[in-house]
């Protein structure tokens, strides 16, 4: 537990405000110190690793994107600019599929994931953390294994898909598309897709939208309940908009991460849920086609950031480095 | 030159591809300079692995004229599953082969089941043949067509035939076919016959004909092969198309006729070897399926069973080569020499169900367990057999164009 | 809001947290199940109670190579993430410089970039470089991930760090490197070591990224991949269990350990 600092309701700063550093609620930093060139050392073994092993392989694959040829012929550098038009025509159904499936997996885990965050934040009391720590245990099993055991849980003769038809759940599911029509099953679906995507990515919903709520001042929302007229109209006015930049942080950090998957749609996904993160896959290790899977992953890459502005407009802050 | 099959082409592109393996081998040292350096501490540090990467491993001390060869090293084996003899909890290092071929031999067996797919193996190990580095195994089984292609790219060394006496036991059908005659670079491991695997508590009925793979009435129960020969020949025999004349017209058609079904959500998924555990849950209850596998899902689920459809079934052959580069050249051809044992091969085959290439194989079997000899996956009835048809071959085009064809069908 | 309304909405919503909990709980109470299933091969539906994987897990080669592979890949490429990224948190939160923004921005692109850019991108320069994808490659693609996960916990954890302590420690004479290490050093520790664990735990599970970048070598999750196609026996539920178990077993003695040293006392 950070220690609140002895200057915290100082007036002065030590030094100009960084833009990183206005999460804690202390305005001092720490005082300058050593040489000038102290900070560089520091970062620069860091800043290799990250340049060699992150910076340089976008651009060798920016490089490939760009290719002619075919694993027979050979491969030629060259500039190819329509390898990306192809990418986006040959696989916009596993893009725009991707894209949606991302998007309702991210809504449903903000739906389960936000009030059981609040749950914890506000009345976990003593328990807070064995509560965060049960949220996160899951997640030290292997990403394979739980999907693998979901497939053991929504099989045909399983009880989940009987009960789900006798409650004439899949009825429902028919009429929101979710699995194909007159189908007896939860696997192979859309429903079983995106399950999976919710289930894997809902630890990085919870735990920063808990964050951003454990940081609201307790007093604050005991004064917005003084001042109006119940808990639910204190939790709109304070404690929600207090709590968007762990939203956004939890979105962003569920909805790019489901947009590229493909394990889930492999294991629980049949030839209607192929995703981009497939179709990439299958580039590189069936067809042997790095060109095409180059491109197609920038392509994706374009489309997300083109998709977290959008976002970020939207909800207007800029804790997005922070 | 462009409709020529691979194998005359052979002595052309091996050339060209050893000019072009030293032109990038030369390339990749100088601008990999610095990045070489990992992968030379890889090959170093495979060596607590045992991997047959480093040049150590393997040296032959002695080679008689009959029986076995003994040697010291590694030999690293890359198969497909469910291919060797294995104890129950299918670990095949633990079952009667490999025990008795490390006891004879003295060299140590790392043999792996990691061969699902044909284009996936090319894939992950192109590069590396490409560039000429060692891909760190001995062995490699895969289908006669992309071993056909692997040797005209150059990527597999030439075998010894002297290391190998056994090969006079080779079964006359397979001792010289177009694509490798003399059978230079490859010898078969296996013959087996793609067909449909259903489980009739399920279906309702009995199955025997492909359409009924087609069948609405099991729309999301059933699975296909992402093996193109397999499931696009047997589309083709329901179409009433011989397989062994076909044209790219024809297998537009039956890609039409796969295409209809999987926007219509017939087929639940596209497999390698995993249509298996969906077959043992229930959950798909038509597959097309190899033979031999269906030994050890009724292990698992007795009701299962394999059919040789009535429009006919596909053979297909797997097939031992050695990469280009191995370390373990003697020991693979000790391997090899082993299994080509008929003693041997009836003790794989009892196991695997599938056919052997090795002549005599059935006095031995009926040794082991006279009812095997009348095992109609591993000697298929003459009925079957007049219905078996192989996949004609095709040209480097045509391999493209029928892929191509295949895989947008099967993959929305 | 009427009483009952304002009585049931917390009980309701403690109510969807539990039912949460469980959703999150299902597919662990499945692995741990099936652990005891008495089965050989496939491990996909019931056959009845055993205890013969718990006894006989170690027996399978294959999946004890692959796991004593991931634990050697998980600690080398974490005590690299932790000693790179703790120096770039530490850097950003005590040193104004310029280039932070840029620095700050590059730790967290890796962490928004889909993991199938990440794996390709890396293969991509390997196979330019003519690299033999093996043991090193995965190194170096772990390092390279967790460094941004390390250095963006260990931040969040440090800024809370009160600085008047090294101001203090300095006025009573001790130089740069000793406040560092007798004052500073032990009270980010806590932050580090979070970290590292966090870097442990993400290499050891990491599926995508390895996968493009394995060759030949089988990790623990690359095992289970490929070995759910042609049967997943039992001994990997006992492996995930206990790997469930031991970390349980972390939690829960951290928090004791965080307890007793809150302990108010003598000092």
């Amino acid at each position: 537990m950070p220690t609140r600092p002895a200057g915290t309701h100082r007036g002065t700063h030590r030094g100009t405000q960084r833009a990183d550093d206005t999460g804690g609620a202390d305005g001092s930093g720490p005082s300058p110190r050593g040489r000038r060139s102290t900070p560089y050392l520091l970062i620069s073994p860091g800043l290799v690793v990250l340049g060699l092993l992150f910076v340089v392989p976008l651009g060798s694959l920016l490089v490939t994107s760009l290719k002619t040829g075919s694993f027979a012929e050979g491969f030629e550098t060259a500039v190819r600019l329509r390898n990306y038009s192809d990418a986006l025509s040959e696989s916009w159904e596993p893009i725009k599929r991707s894209f949606v499936f991302a998007l309702v997996a991210t809504v449903a885990a903000g739906a389960i994931g936000y009030p059981l965050a609040y749950v914890i934040a506000f009345r976990g009391g003593r328990y807070k953390n064995v509560l965060l720590g049960l949220v996160v245990l899951p997640f030290f099993t292997s990403f394979l294994m739980r999907t693998l055991a979901w497939k053991t849980i929504l099989s045909d003769s399983g009880s989940i898909t009987s009960a789900f038809d006798r409650l004439h759940l899949l009825s429902l599911f028919e009429f929101l598309h979710l699995v194909p029509d007159g189908s007896d099953r939860l696997l192979q679906t859309n429903v079983s897709v995106i399950g999976g995507l919710t289930y894997n990515f809902l630890p990085f919903m919870v735990l920063p939208i808990y964050v951003s709520l454990e940081k609201i001042d307790r007093r604050l929302v005991e004064a917005a309940r003084d001042l109006y007229s119940g808990a639910f109209r204190a939790f709109r006015t304070v404690v929600l908009p207090l709590s968007i930049p762990g939203v956004m942080a939890g979105s962003l950090l569920t909805f790019i991460p489901a947009a590229g998957d493909f394990v889930n749609a492999e294991l629980l996904g049949g030839p209607q849920q192929t995703m981009v993160g497939n179709r990439i896959q299958s580039r590189f290790f069936e067809q042997v086609d790095y060109p095409a899977a180059a491109s197609l992953s920038f392509v994706l890459m374009a489309l997300i950031l083109i998709g977290v502005l959008l976002y970020a407009r939207l909800l207007g802050t800029e804790e997005l480095t922070g | 030159m462009t409709d020529q099959p691979f194998h005359a082409a052979i002595p052309r592109l091996t050339a060209e591809r050893l000019a072009r393996r030293a032109f990038l081998r030369r390339s990749g040292l100088m601008l990999g300079g610095v990045a070489a350096a990992p992968w030379l501490l890889a090959a170093c540090g495979d060596d607590d692995d045992a991997g047959s990467g480093s040049p150590a491993s393997g040296s032959p001390s002695s080679a008689s004229g009959t029986g076995t060869v003994a040697g010291t090293g590694t030999v690293a084996i890359s198969n497909w599953p469910f291919y060797l003899d294995a104890d129950d909890s299918g670990d095949p290092s633990k079952g009667q082969t490999i025990p008795g071929f490390e006891a004879a031999t003295g060299y140590d067996v790392e043999y792996d089941e990691l061969v699902n797919d044909n284009d996936e193996w090319f894939a992950k190990y192109s590069p590396d043949l490409e560039a000429g580095n060692p891909i760190g195994l001995d062995i490699a089984v895969l289908t006669t067509w992309m071993v056909e292609r692997l040797i005209g790219l150059g990527y597999v060394e030439e075998l010894e035939k002297a290391n190998i006496p056994n090969v006079a036991n080779l079964d006359p059908s397979h001792a010289d076919v177009a694509w490798d005659p003399g059978r230079r670079f490859s010898l078969p491991w296996a013959s087996g016959l793609g067909g449909i695997a259903y489980n009739p508590t399920k279906t309702g009925r009995d199955i025997t004909s492909v359409n009924d793979l087609f069948d609405p009435a099991f729309a999301g129960h059933v699975t296909v092969l992402t093996e193109m020969r397999d499931t696009l020949g047997l589309t083709m025999l329901s179409l009433g198309i011989d397989v062994t004349t076909c044209t790219l017209a024809d297998a537009q058609a039956a890609a039409a006729k796969l295409k209809t079904a999987t926007d219509a959500g017939q087929f639940r998924r596209a497999t390698g070897n995993d249509y298996v555990a969906d077959l043992i849950t229930g959950d798909t209850w038509l597959a097309v399926a190899w033979s031999g596998d269906i030994v050890s899902a009724q292990l698992e689920n007795p009701d299962l069973v394999w059919i040789a459809p009535d429009e006919g079934t596909m053979l297909f052959t797997d097939t031992m080569f050695i990469p280009a580069g191995a370390a373990n050249k003697a020991g693979a051809e000790a391997w090899m020499n082993y299994v080509y044992d008929p003693a041997i091969s009836a003790q794989i085959f009892a196991y695997s169900q599938y056919q052997s290439p090795v002549v005599g194989v059935k006095e031995e079997i009926t040794k082991l367990d006279p009812a095997l000899a009348s095992n109609p996956l591993i000697f298929p009835p003459a009925d079957v057999q007049a219905r078996t048809f192989t996949f004609r071959t095709l040209s480097a085009e045509e391999q493209t164009e029928f892929t191509t064809l295949f895989q947008d069908v099967i993959q929305a | 809001m009427s009483t009952i309304a304002r009585r049931l909405a917390p009980r309701l919503l403690d109510a969807w947290a539990g039912v949460a909990l469980l959703y999150l709980f299902t597919p662990i109470f499945v692995i741990v199940a099936f652990s005891f299933n008495d089965a050989r091969r496939f491990n996909v539906i019931w056959q009845g109670f055993s205890l013969d994987a718990w006894r006989h897990w170690t027996d399978s080669e294959p999946l004890t190579d692959a796991l004593t592979l991931s634990i050697k890949i998980a600690a080398l490429s974490t005590l690299a993430a932790t000693v790179l990224g703790s120096l770039i948190a530490l850097a950003l939160v005590r040193h104004r410089f310029t280039g932070s923004g840029v620095t700050n921005l590059l730790l967290v692109l890796p962490l928004t970039t889909p993991e199938v850019v990440l794996g390709s991108s890396l293969l991509s320069l390997f196979i330019d470089l003519g690299v033999s994808r093996g043991f090193w490659t995965i190194v170096a693609a772990h390092a390279m991930f967790c460094v941004s996960y390390v250095a963006v916990t260990v931040k969040a954890r440090i800024r809370g760090f009160d600085w008047t302590l090294e101001d203090a420690a300095m006025d009573l004479g001790a130089s740069p490197l000793r406040t560092f290490r007798t004052v500073t050093f032990p009270l980010i520790l806590p932050g580090i070591v979070a970290a590292a664990l966090l870097s442990f735990a993400l290499s050891i599970d990491d599926f995508i990224i390895t996968f493009f970048n394995s060759g030949n070598e089988q990790t623990f999750p690359l095992y289970i991949y490929s070995q759910q196609r042609r049967g997943l026996g039992p001994e990997v539920n006992v492996v995930a269990t206990l790997i469930l178990l031991v970390s349980f077993g972390l939690a829960v003695s951290s928090i004791f350990v965080q307890r007793f040293r809150a302990r108010p006392g003598p000092r």
